[in-house]
C-alpha cells in the first residue's frame, strides 16, 4: 500500500478488520440501519480516514471497533482478537470530538486514567506519561485542570489519554471537529508527527476532507440510509507530510476527488 | 451576586428597624409581634433555658441526619446499578417523599424511647431528598466519559469509581442542603410526638399557651437560624466543591417521578413491579414489627390495623371519627393548596414582565424555603390566632416559596431567543407572555404541584395539632395523649395514604394533560 510505514510487514497477520457487519439502532419505535453488511480491513501500521454525511453510520462503525456497541451480524476483529478482549491489555487508545476529560482531575491525572481503569499502577508509568504530556506539547501544563487549557490544549491532552498506553490501535472520532480551521490544521501536523513516533494503527471519523487527505493512507467514504461503504481511495502522498502540502496542486486534487465521492451520497440508493 | 446579598442585608436592616420602631410607638403591635429587641432580651436572660432545649434538638437532628443521608446514598448507588431495585422501591420512595412527618412522630414514640424517635424521624425526613439528589447526580453524567472507561475494559463498577461518584457530588451536597433544615424539622416534629422534656419542639408546645410573644418569636428564630446555618454550610461546600471546573445548576428539589427512568419493560414486567412496589411499604412494616417483637397490641400491622377499621368492634365510631377529622383537613389544604399556587404562579408571571421583582423576591423566597415550618408557627399564632384561618394560611406559606422558586425556575428557562422573536415583531411583554412564557412554564405547574401538596396537608396537619386543636392533626394528638393505639396507627397510615393518592393524582393529571 502506497504511504505504508517503513518497517512493517505487508504479510504481518491480524490487521483491524470488519467482515459483513450490520447494525441497527431503534428509536421511538422506528429502526434506523446504522449499518448495512460493512467490510472494511484496514492494514497494521496504517492510517484510514473514514468520511461521510452525517447519520452514515462512520461513529457507530468506530463504536463496534472500541467494542462499545455489538454487531447485529457479521463480525469485528482486531488482531485476530474481539475488540473486548483486546481493549482490556491497554492495546486500544481512544479520543472522541469532546475531549471528555474527568474535569476534577488534573492533565497528569486525566492522562493516566487509562492505567488505572487497566488496574495497572499508575506510578509505574509516571515517566511514560510525562513524555506524552511533553509529545503533545503541554510541558508545564501538567498539574493544570482542563478548565484552565484553552479547547485545542484539551483536545491534545485527550490525545496523550490515548496514547498513554502505548496502543497498536487508535481510534479517532472527529478529535478535531469543535477546532477552528486554523488550530485543525497545526493539529493535525502534530498528530502526524506523534502518529509517526509511535507504531500505531489509526483509524479516525472525520468531517473534513482537508484532513482526511492530509492524515490518511487510505481515505473510506460512506454513505447514510443505509450506512454503508461506497468508495475507498488512496492517498499518495509521502511522510512526513509538511504545512507546504496544505498548498500543492496534487493536495487539491485528492480532495477535489474526495469531495466528488461525498458528492454521490444520497443519490446511488 | 454580592452587590444583591448587600442589598437583601440592608433591607433586613431596614425591616427590623422599622418593627423596632412600630413596637415601640404601638403596644398593640407589642403584645403582637414583640420586638426584636425584646427578643434579644428573652434570649440574653434565659440562655439556661435555651441551651439544653437547642443542644438536644441539634444532636437529634444531627444524628438522624447523618444517619439518613448515609441510608439515602447508599440507596441511590443500588438504584443507580439495579434499576429494577428503584422500580421495587418505589412505593416506599413515594410514601417517604409523601407522609407528613407529623404524623409518623407519635408511631414512633410508640416503638422506640429516650430520643430515639426524633433521630429516627429525623432520619427519615432527609432520605429522600438526599437519595433523588445523588441519583440524579450518578445518572446525569457525560456519556463520552463512559465511553472512554469502557474503552479500556472499565466496568459498571470502574464507572462507578471513575466517573459517577465524583461526578455526582456536586448534587449530593446540594441535596445534603436541602436536607440539613428538614432535619431540624424532623426531630421537633418528633419532639410533639414523643412528648420528651428537652428538645426546641418541646420548648414551643410547652410555650404556646402563656401569651409571650417575645418567647415565641424566640424559639421560632432560634429554630430557623439554626436550620439556616445548616443549609448555608452545605450550599457553601457545595459551591466550594463544584468550583470553576464545571457550571452545574441543579434543581434542588424533586418528586419521585422525576427520577424514576423510562424502563425498557414489556407490560407484564411492568404490571409486577408496580404490584412489588405497591405491596413493599405494607410488607416492610408487617415484617419490620414482627422482628422486633413489639406486642401487636400497641404496634399492629398493616391486617390488624385494616381489621380495626374495617370489622373490629369499634370500627364504626373509628371511621366515622377519621371521616370527621377528614372533612376538616382536606379542604382547608384543598384550599391553602389552591390558593398558595396561584399566588406563586402569578408572582412568578409578573416576575417575567418586571424581572427586577425575581432578583428582590427571589433571596427571600430561597431564605425563606429553608425556614422550617415549625418555626413559622409562633409567627401564625400572634398574627392569626388559633383558628382554622391559621391552618389555611400555614398551608399557603409552606406551599408559596418552594413553588414560586420551581415556576419561576421554569419562567427563566424560556430560550431568550423565543422572546426576542416576539419584541422583534413588536409585540409587547404581555403578548410574549402569553405566547410563548406561559405555555413554556406550564409543565413546571404539575412539577411545583407534586412537590408542595403534601407540604400543604403537613401545614394544616401541624396547626391542627398545635393550634386548632380539630381535623386529623388533632386527631393523632388526641389519640396519642389517650394512648388509643389502634386510631394511632389508622390515623397514621390514612394521612399518608391520602397524601401518596394526591400526590398520584396530581401525576395522573399531568399525563392526561398533553
Amino acid at each position: 500500500m502506497t504511504g505504508e510505514r517503513p518497517g512493517r510487514s505487508q504479510r504481518e497477520q491480524g490487521d483491524l478488520s470488519i467482515e459483513d457487519v450490520s447494525k441497527r439502532f431503534s428509536a421511538r419505535g422506528k429502526f434506523i440501519q446504522a449499518l448495512s453488511s460493512v467490510t472494511l480491513t484496514v492494514r497494521r501500521g496504517s492510517f484510514v480516514a473514514i468520511i461521510g454525511p452525517s447519520g452514515c453510520g462512520k461513529s457507530t462503525l468506530l463504536r463496534l471497533v472500541a467494542g462499545l456497541e455489538e454487531p447485529d451480524h457479521g463480525s469485528v476483529l482486531v488482531h485476530n482478537e474481539r475488540p473486548q478482549i483486546f481493549r482490556a491489555r491497554g492495546e486500544l487508545g481512544i479520543a472522541f470530538q469532546d475531549p471528555a476529560l474527568l474535569p476534577w482531575r488534573t492533565v497528569r491525572r486525566n492522562v493516566a486514567l487509562p492505567f488505572e481503569v487497566l488496574g495497572m499502577p499508575a506510578g509505574d508509568y509516571r515517566r511514560r506519561i510525562d513524555d506524552l504530556i511533553e509529545l503533545v506539547g503541554l510541558t508545564g501544563y501538567a498539574d493544570a485542570l482542563p478548565a484552565q487549557l484553552s479547547g485545542g490544549m484539551r483536545q491534545r491532552v485527550a490525545i496523550a489519554r490515548a496514547l498513554v498506553t502505548n496502543p497498536s490501535v487508535l481510534l479517532l472520532d472527529e478529535p478535531f471537529g469543535a477546532l477552528d480551521q486554523i488550530l485543525r490544521r497545526s493539529m493535525n501536523q502534530e498528530l502526524e508527527r506523534i502518529w509517526m513516533a509511535s507504531p500505531t494503527t489509526a483509524l479516525m471519523v472525520t468531517h473534513n476532507i482537508d484532513e482526511a487527505a492530509f492524515l490518511a493512507d487510505q481515505v473510506v467514504v460512506m454513505d447514510a440510509a443505509p450506512g454503508r461503504i461506497i468508495d475507498t481511495i488512496l492517498i499518495p502522498f509521502s511522510r512526513p507530510r509538511s504545512s507546504n502540502l496544505f498548498a500543492a496542486p496534487e493536495f487539491h486534487s485528492v480532495c477535489d476527488r474526495l469531495a466528488a465521492a461525498l458528492e454521490l451520497c444520497g443519490t446511488a440508493s | 451576586m454580592t452587590g444583591t446579598h448587600a442589598k437583601t442585608a440592608l433591607w433586613f436592616v431596614v425591616a427590623l428597624l422599622l418593627w423596632e420602631g412600630a413596637a415601640r410607638s404601638s403596644s398593640a403591635v407589642r403584645d403582637t409581634i414583640a420586638s426584636p429587641i425584646s427578643i434579644l432580651v428573652e434570649y440574653w436572660s434565659n440562655t439556661d433555658l435555651y441551651a439544653p432545649h437547642l443542644l438536644a434538638t441539634i444532636r437529634s437532628a444531627a444524628l438522624g441526619f447523618v444517619a439518613g443521608n448515609l441510608v439515602a446514598v447508599a440507596a441511590a448507588i443500588l438504584f443507580g446499578r439495579f434499576p429494577a431495585l428503584e422500580g421495587a422501591f418505589r412505593g416506599v420512595n413515594v410514601a417517604l417523599f409523601a407522609m407528613p412527618p407529623i404524623v409518623v412522630g407519635p408511631v414512633l414514640a410508640i416503638l422506640f424511647s429516650d430520643h430515639l424517635p426524633q433521630i429516627v424521624l429525623a432520619a427519615l425526613v432527609v432520605y429522600f431528598p438526599t437519595m433523588a439528589a445523588t441519583l440524579v447526580g450518578l445518572r446525569d453524567i457525560d456519556p463520552r466519559l463512559v465511553d472512554v472507561v469502557c474503552a479500556y475494559g472499565g466496568g459498571p463498577s470502574a464507572i462507578l469509581r471513575f466517573v459517577r461518584l465524583r461526578s455526582a457530588l456536586p448534587a449530593v451536597l446540594a441535596g445534603l442542603s436541602v436536607a440539613a433544615p428538614l432535619a431540624l424539622l424532623g426531630a421537633m416534629l418528633g419532639e410533639f410526638g414523643s412528648g420528651v422534656r428537652w428538645g426546641l419542639g418541646s420548648f414551643l408546645l410547652g410555650s404556646l399557651g402563656n401569651a409571650n410573644p417575645a418567647r415565641l418569636l424566640g424559639i421560632g428564630f432560634a429554630a430557623t437560624a439554626i436550620a439556616l446555618l445548616g443549609h448555608g454550610v452545605f450550599a457553601w461546600i457545595g459551591r466550594r466543591a463544584v468550583g470553576a471546573a464545571m457550571a452545574v445548576s441543579i434543581a434542588p428539589e424533586r418528586s419521585p417521578d422525576q427520577i424514576a427512568l423510562a424502563g425498557k419493560h414489556s407490560w407484564a414486567q411492568r404490571a409486577a413491579l408496580a404490584a412489588v412496589a405497591l405491596l413493599l411499604p405494607f410488607l416492610l412494616w408487617g415484617l419490620l414489627l414482627r422482628l422486633s417483637h413489639i406486642s401487636p397490641i400497641i404496634a399492629p400491622g398493616p391486617i390488624e390495623t385494616l381489621r380495626y377499621l374495617v370489622s373490629g368492634p369499634e370500627g364504626a365510631d373509628a371511621r366515622h371519627e377519621l371521616l370527621a377529622a377528614l372533612g376538616h383537613t382536606l379542604p382547608l389544604t384543598a384550599a391553602g393548596l389552591a390558593s398558595g399556587m396561584a399566588a406563586a404562579f402569578i408572582a412568578a408571571a409578573l416576575a417575567v414582565l418586571r424581572p427586577g421583582v425575581t432578583k428582590a423576591i427571589l433571596p427571600v423566597a430561597t431564605l425563606l424555603q429553608s425556614t422550617p415550618l415549625v418555626a413559622l408557627v409562633p409567627l401564625v399564632l400572634l398574627l392569626f390566632g388559633r383558628d382554622t384561618a391559621a391552618s389555611v394560611v400555614m398551608a399557603v406559606i409552606v406551599v408559596f416559596f418552594p413553588a414560586y422558586l420551581l415556576l419561576s425556575q421554569g419562567f427563566a428557562l424560556v430560550p431568550r431567543p423565543a422572546r426576542e422573536l416576539v419584541e422583534m415583531y413588536g409585540g409587547k411583554r404581555m403578548k410574549e407572555l402569553r405566547l410563548i412564557s406561559l405555555p413554556y412554564a406550564a409543565p413546571y405547574v404539575f412539577a411545583a404541584a407534586k412537590l408542595v401538596a403534601p407540604r400543604a396537608l403537613l401545614g394544616v396537619m401541624v396547626s391542627e395539632w398545635l393550634l386548632s386543636g380539630k381535623g386529623l392533626g388533632n386527631l393523632l394528638n388526641a389519640s396519642r395523649g389517650s394512648l388509643d393505639y389502634d386510631m394511632v396507627w389508622a390515623g397514621t397510615v390514612t394521612s399518608i395514604l391520602i397524601s401518596v393518592a394526591a400526590y398520584q393524582a396530581v401525576t395522573l393529571l399531568e399525563r392526561l394533560v398533553p
